[in-house]
């Protein structure tokens, strides 16, 4: 056993501690951590948090690790620390509609006890529906229904977060409504695992929607874009409105282009809203899908990513939705033409955001150099115009090169100060987020 | 801080916004000596009435330099006592600075100077059929700017949620005059959310000189309901079966029998019965199929509860009539007692009934009158405590009773503000809520936008 990890053995009780070939699978973009604790309390999280400070030991929080190659690479990783032990339901009042559950609860799980008292928590983040809610959090993760029911900012109502230097702070509260001194709160969410661990998080629920319907029209891209347009600006309540423009590989005689309306209204209204969206388009729909069948459709949304090699997110406003098309054409020159399915495009129309997903990417002398150079073309272009380019996910060089996102610009300092704050020996996630 | 309003000072204040832009005459002054919260009463140093940001920056820069602490003020609703300064401090309020910059349609978005009035955004907005949805009840009054500060709610934050919702972009003043643009719509910003921590800063970080909020589509349809009781707790739980039915209304506000006796006495009297101890408003909007089943739905819960009677409003007229009652209740308070102290604790919609009781009973053991109106679907109770402040007995027993409150309040869950904020009046509060490791973090955020200290000191922090 390394040394690190005996400490921590010495430290966290018998099978918490991890390390040589079995930490291999807990690699974030490449860097092996010298041991994954799996830590079932707040206690020992901040126990292990204060030995990090103590011993100055980077640690990068995590929730499965479905996802530890998303954001920018970590200068280094000494330990990963897994809340996934961490899934209780700690108070659950369906009465008030919120929850608090421990961080590393999945959100599949989290959904099955929800429904039971027909509520559920309206996020679908890509990715695998076992990720957690701590990490969803942290990442500020969302996906087609935020427009509409709002993105983790909007949904969580308290944490507790236990800092670099193991202190167990309560932000937030259990109430919908709370403005008890500063909304520190807010800076956990998309902190990207750089503040603190979330060990539990307390959540407004929602009614579950009486029926789930989608609308489906399908044509040629440009043609979408345009109805696409139309209907995110007609007067009706619109759970999702989603942009998918299948990969090359998937086009001949299989999938084509579609934008998927999503009503979660009562049926009576469902009726109504889709007589509006058809009117809107001035085109009838080409299938329309309900209960199951529509929810299993925004599941595949939700699984878009897995298995890609490049998932770019571009951001102009709504009304640019065409631009952000143009934009991502010039990215699917990096793709090998002859490897896995192509490269699909998946828009929430009504955020202006725009997901370039890529199965393969071109190899060859200089890739990464001809890559880099492409996709700052791009980020250069979208900033130019106020908006953004984020790799959400890439090969690991390729992301260090670029940054997994833009420039913070002048509001930098100010962040420092804060990641100090609650970070002094600066051993989260160092690099994570690029500037820090 | 040491604090030195020259005259040198006020000659460069004028310099940068205009001569008759800052106001230093003792009479005019005392416009400006309380917000909403009349109970504490100060007058500031001077006021400066900027119309831009380049102007918020150069004002800024000007009192950095002098060392002169900042109070951001919009239209002084606030009833937190946030916008108070004193004589050694000036107010730099956003009066001027109330042009719609823009509606954008397309994209569903508006961009504001903070001195937009609330209601005039929505009425911007009507043409293209959108609205501006956080509606605090001062919502003819106050300014977009405050609302940020605040995080203001409002009767359909229920269903809407609250300002930080909307709010997708700001450009911020620091007191050292450094100009900040924060989020933006249409751009995944780098790094920690700024413009989150941003709202509900209560003017402790710095002044929002641009903001940009989201628009919605106006609902297609609205059906109203006003539901009278014979118990407040019925009432409370009528709520609770709502909810509990899996209904999500827009609006769910309860008015206590002493409310609506002050209503009715008053001008705005709205023809509700004097002799229910509670009356229920609950609205649904959205699309008109559907809406009835919804709101019969409701009116069973009120009916199961043990309502005494249900209206429905008909007309776009009854709809208003029957919310005239919730919308007037302060207005009416006025008359009945010289001073009022307005609560804003947030409990668990479930545990409404028992904290409602257990209120009504502190307010009887102190002999004091307690009037409660408030946005029950969130659980944010306003009990307020009708009085006489030159009666030193009855001011001490309304102090004590108001601790006594809280700790309720919080006891069951809950939190000392829900929507007013903290400001001057409730920093007393805060130990209750937030331990010092928190508050500490708190004042280090404070300090991370404000390391001078220049931004509306002395509130928030206990
Ligand atoms: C009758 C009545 C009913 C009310 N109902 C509600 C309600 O339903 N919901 C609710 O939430 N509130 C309600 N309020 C409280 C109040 O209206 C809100 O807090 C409102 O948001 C304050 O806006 P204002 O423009 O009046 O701000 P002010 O009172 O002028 O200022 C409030 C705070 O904001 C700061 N501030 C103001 N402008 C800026 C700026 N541009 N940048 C930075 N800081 C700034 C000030 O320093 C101060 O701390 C009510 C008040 C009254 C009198």
């Amino acid at each position: 056993m390394n040394a690190l990890a005996a400490v921590l053995s010495r430290r966290l009780p018998e099978g918490q501690v991890v390390e040589g070939f079995r930490a291999e699978q807990w690699a974030v973009c490449d860097r092996v951590p010298q041991a994954v604790v799996f830590p079932e309390s707040e206690s020992e999280v901040a126990e292990v948090m204060r030995l990090a400070t103590q011993e100055g030991w980077t640690v990068v929080p995590a929730g499965k690790g479905t996802w530890l190659h998303g954001g920018q690479p970590p200068g280094a990783v000494d330990v990963v620390l897994s809340t996934m032990r961490m899934d209780r339901i700690t108070l659950y009042e369906p009465g008030d509609l919120t929850v608090t559950a421990e961080g590393g609860i999945g959100l599949d799980l989290l959904a099955r006890r929800c429904g039971e008292h027909g509520q559920w928590l309206p996020l679908d983040p890509p990715g695998p529906r076992k990720g957690t809610l701590a990490a969803t959090v942290s990442t500020a993760s969302s996906g087609p229904l935020a427009y509409h029911h709002g993105s983790p900012k909007d949904h969580v109502l308290g944490v507790s977060l236990v800092t670099g230097d193991g202190r167990v702070l309560e932000l937030g509260g259990r109430v919908v409504k709370n403005v008890a001194g500063f909304d520190v709160l807010k800076l956990t969410i998309g902190s990207w695992g750089t503040l603190g661990v979330l060990t539990s998080i307390t959540t407004r629920l929602h009614p579950q929607p009486p029926a789930d319907r989608t609308v489906l029209f399908r044509g040629e891209a440009a043609e979408l874009v345009a109805l696409a347009r139309a209907i995110a600006t007609a007067p009706a309540p619109l759970a999702a409105l989603e942009m998918l423009l299948p990969g090359e590989r998937e086009r001949s005689g299989g999938p084509v282009s579609l934008l998927a309306v999503r009503i979660l209204e009562a049926p009576e209204a469902t009726d109504e809203i889709c007589r509006i969206v058809t009117d809107t388009a001035g085109a009838s729909a080409f299938r329309q899908m309900d209960g199951r069948a529509s929810a299993d459709l925004f599941r595949n949304v939700e699984a878009l990513e897995s298995g890609a090699e490049l998932v770019v997110r571009l951001s102009l406003l709504p009304s640019q939705l065409e631009a952000l098309r143009q934009y991502a054409c010039t990215l699917r020159d990096l793709a090998d033409p002859d490897e896995g399915w192509g490269t699909r495009l998946a828009a929430h129309v009504q955020n202006g955001i725009l997901r370039v997903i890529m199965s393969r990417m071109a190899r060859g002398e200089g890739w990464i150099d001809r890559a880099a150079e492409v996709i700052e073309r791009v980020r250069g272009g979208l900033e130019a115009e106020g908006g953004s380019l984020t790799l959400s996910r890439g090969p690991c060089e390729l992301v260090s090169a670029v940054g997994a996102w833009g420039d913070v610009g002048p509001a930098a300092p100010l962040m420092k100060t804060l990641k100090r704050e609650f970070d002094p020996a600066g051993v989260l996630s160092p690099g994570r987020l690029g500037f820090l | 801080m040491s604090a030195a309003l020259t005259s040198e000072v006020t000659a460069d204040l004028q310099a940068i916004v205009g001569e008759q832009w800052v106001i230093t005459d003792p009479v005019r002054l005392l416009a400006y000596e309380s917000d909403g919260l009349t109970a504490y009463r100060r007058p500031p140093g001077a006021v400066v009435l900027p119309a831009d940001t380049d102007d918020v920056s150069q004002v800024m820069a000007c009192l950095a330099h002098a060392e002169v602490p900042v109070v951001p003020r919009g239209a002084g609703t606030g009833l937190s006592g946030g916008a108070l300064a004193g004589p050694d401090a000036v107010i730099v309020a956003t009066p001027r600075m109330n042009r719609i910059v823009h509606v954008d349609p397309e994209n569903r978005l508006a961009l504001l100077q903070p001195g937009v009035i609330n209601a005039d955004l929505t009425v911007a907005a009507r043409p293209h059929g959108l609205y501006y949805a956080p509606d605090p009840s001062s919502q003819s009054a106050c300014t977009i700017g405050g609302n940020v500060a605040e995080n203001a709610g409002g009767p359909h934050c229920l269903k809407y949620g609250v300002t930080s919702r909307y709010v997708t972009g700001l450009t911020v003043v620091l007191y050292d005059g450094e100009v900040l643009r924060l989020g933006g719509l249409g751009r995944d910003s780098a790094g920690y959310d700024l413009t989150g921590v941003f709202i509900g800063s209560e003017g402790c970080f710095g002044i929002a000189t641009e903001i940009e909020v989201r628009l919605l589509p106006i609902p297609q349809a609205t059906r109203t309901l006003l539901a009278m009781f014979d118990q407040l707790e019925d009432a409370g739980e009528a709520v609770s079966a709502i909810v509990a039915r899996g209904l999500l209304p827009a609006a769910l506000e309860i008015i206590d029998r002493e409310t609506i006796q002050a209503v009715e006495a008053s001008i705005f009297a709205a023809g509700y019965p004097v002799d229910v101890e509670a009356a229920l408003v609950i609205e649904f909007d959205g699309i008109e199929a559907g809406l009835d089943f919804e709101a019969e739905e409701a009116e069973r819960c009120c009916w199961e509860k043990g309502a005494r009677e249900v209206r429905r409003a008909r007309s776009e007229e009854e709809r208003l009539a029957l919310w005239q009652g919730r919308k007037k209740a302060f207005g009416a308070f006025g008359r009945v007692a010289p001073d009022l102290l307005v609560q804003d604790a947030t409990v668990p919609r479930t545990r409404l009934p028992e904290v409602l009781r257990a209120i009504t009973e502190i307010g009887h053991r102190y002999g004091l009158r307690l009037a409660n109106v408030f946005h029950a679907g969130d659980g944010n109770l306003h009990p307020n405590i009708l009085f006489d402040r030159s009666d030193a007995d009855e001011l001490a027993r309304v102090e004590q009773a108001s601790r006594e409150i809280m700790a309720v309040c919080v006891e069951a869950g809950g939190t000392i503000t829900g929507e007013h904020g903290v400001g001057l009046d409730k920093r007393g509060y805060m130990r209750m809520v937030h331990s010092r490791d928190v508050l500490e973090v708190m004042r280090a955020t404070k300090k991370a936008f404000d390391p001078w200290g220049g931004m509306n000191p002395g509130k928030v922090l206990p």
